[in-house]
């Protein structure tokens, strides 16, 4: 089951109908769409005659849809709730990325065991960067365009991802403790499905055009502090990238379960409650360094599977 | 000796825990005349005292050495179980709402009365449910494992 999910904020008029009608005339159709509105001052536009034949298509083309407003906390946001809406792939679209014909067709065929997300190019005219010799691996981010700035000629696993793409849903948390602008969501979000194991991959012929407009956006807030933050709580994910983050805010019992399979933990950096039953760093350092810390909590975790088994299986599910 | 801990951590609305245990008292004479073992009651201070050998605000140290010299103990869900269970001391977790199979131990003897007191949602703090008596096994059953 897929589900399309578009974050949209200040293009009613602009990209945004331009985005919904490549979604319609997709060769493979999403299970569902849903258009998150995160706009300042929400229109309902579901009776607008030119957005009502969008949807009435997509009802006669058998694909359900709906159209939330969104809590203007931002896409990241509204990431998650697609992300744990319980479908099996979630494929987001913003809404200034407008894809041909054949991407969500493309994207599918990669959806099989092992593979966290896959995303084609991301093209933003005039192309200006050459993506030959382009690793998108995390260590060189900081020192090489993003390989999905050009056509993908062949199929490449890479740590990261960015824009638009296929992924695997409820495995991996969007970070909510970014700010608005949710500056490298995206990357952090791909690359924690990486450390997870799975593989990520950018493949060709999947290409999405993205009609940069200097109006609206899901990003349009300008605070260079926004973007300040959230850059610091992505280095600080880089920066322990080698290590299992762990964060017990929890109470003395589960600190005393999760002791028991501390020792298979690789290379774990712990945040405790009660450093006298497991030593570790405050859970306000960690807050501090990560911005939020929902997905280490074991008890949202459990909710989420809808877990049946036992507490010390859930951490090993958490963090092994 | 047997160690009991008739609490759970008190809830931020004031009301009952509904994890806590409401025939102690019953249970603890039953014991007195049918086991006759010393009874020590572990918890926090403020708590109800119900035998006389009370001993509260233990550390983590003085209550591993507690339970590594007592016969068995018994306790309602909370941080007790877990703790005596890392101690590899076998003892009796009486249930109610949570669920025995998620925050449980099989080493212990789990007494739930019935699944169908379970709350649906295991994952929600417990000031969001409503304590109930009847959701607990009577004293006369848990006696019948401490023979």
């Amino acid at each position: 089951m897929i589900l399309c999910s578009v974050a949209t904020r200040g293009r009613y008029e602009s990209t945004l109908p331009l985005v919904l009608e490549a979604i319609i005339n997709q060769t493979k159709l999403p299970d569902k769409l849903i258009i998150w509105d995160d706009n300042d001052n929400a229109e309902d536009v579901r009776e607008k005659l030119f957005y009502k034949y969008f949807f009435q298509r997509l009802t006669i083309k058998g694909v359900q849809w709906e159209w939330n407003f969104a809590h203007k906390k931002g896409q990241h946001h509204i990431h998650q709730m697609a992300n744990t809406k319980g479908y099996d792939w979630v494929w987001r679209i913003d809404d200034d990325a407008i894809p041909e014909p054949n991407v969500l067709e493309t994207l599918s065929l990669y959806a099989f065991e092992g593979i966290g997300a896959v995303g084609g190019a991301i093209l933003t005219p005039p192309l200006l960067y050459n993506n030959s010799g382009i690793t998108g691996k995390i260590d060189n981010i900081n020192n090489e365009s993003n390989i999905q700035w050009n056509f993908i000629n062949e199929t490449k696993e890479v740590e990261h991802l960015h824009c638009s793409f296929l992924y695997r849903a409820g495995i991996y948390d969007f970070n909510l403790g970014l700010s608005r602008v949710a500056h490298r969501e995206e990357t952090l979000f791909t690359y924690g499905l990486h450390q997870k194991g799975y593989k990520i991959l950018v493949v060709p012929n999947a290409n999405t055009w993205h009609l940069k407009n200097p109006t609206g956006g899901i990003r349009s807030e300008t605070s260079q502090e926004m973007y300040d933050h959230d850059e610091k709580i992505f280095q600080n994910f880089l920066q322990f990238r080698n290590n299992t983050i762990v964060v017990l805010n929890c109470g003395m019992g589960d600190h005393i379960v999760f002791k028991h399979i501390l020792s298979n933990v690789k290379n774990p950096l712990i945040f405790s409650c009660y450093p006298e039953i497991i030593e570790g760093k405050s859970i306000a350092e960690a807050e501090h360094l990560f911005g939020d810390l929902d997905q280490w909590n074991i008890y949202k975790k459990m909710e989420q599977w809808k877990w049946k088994d036992s507490l010390e299986n859930a951490y090993r599910k958490l963090y092994l | 000796m047997i160690v009991i801990s008739p609490y759970s951590k008190k809830l931020r609305n004031g009301k009952e825990n509904p994890k806590n245990y409401p025939y102690w008292e019953e249970l603890i004479a039953w014991i007195q005349i049918n086991v006759g073992f010393d009874i020590v009651q572990v918890g926090v201070e403020g708590e109800t005292k119900l035998v006389d050998d009370c001993r509260f605000n233990l550390s983590l140290i003085e209550l591993r050495n507690l339970i590594k010299k007592c016969n068995t103990w018994i306790s309602c869900d909370s941080m007790f179980q877990h703790l005596a269970w890392s101690e590899g001391k076998q003892g009796i977790v009486l249930w109610s709402v949570s669920d025995p199979l998620i925050y449980g131990h099989p080493e212990n003897i789990n007494l739930l009365k019935n699944r169908s007191y379970l709350v649906q949602n295991q994952f929600l703090w417990w000031d969001s449910y409503e304590f109930n008596p009847d959701a607990f096994v009577k004293p006369k059953e848990v006696v019948h494992f401490l023979k």
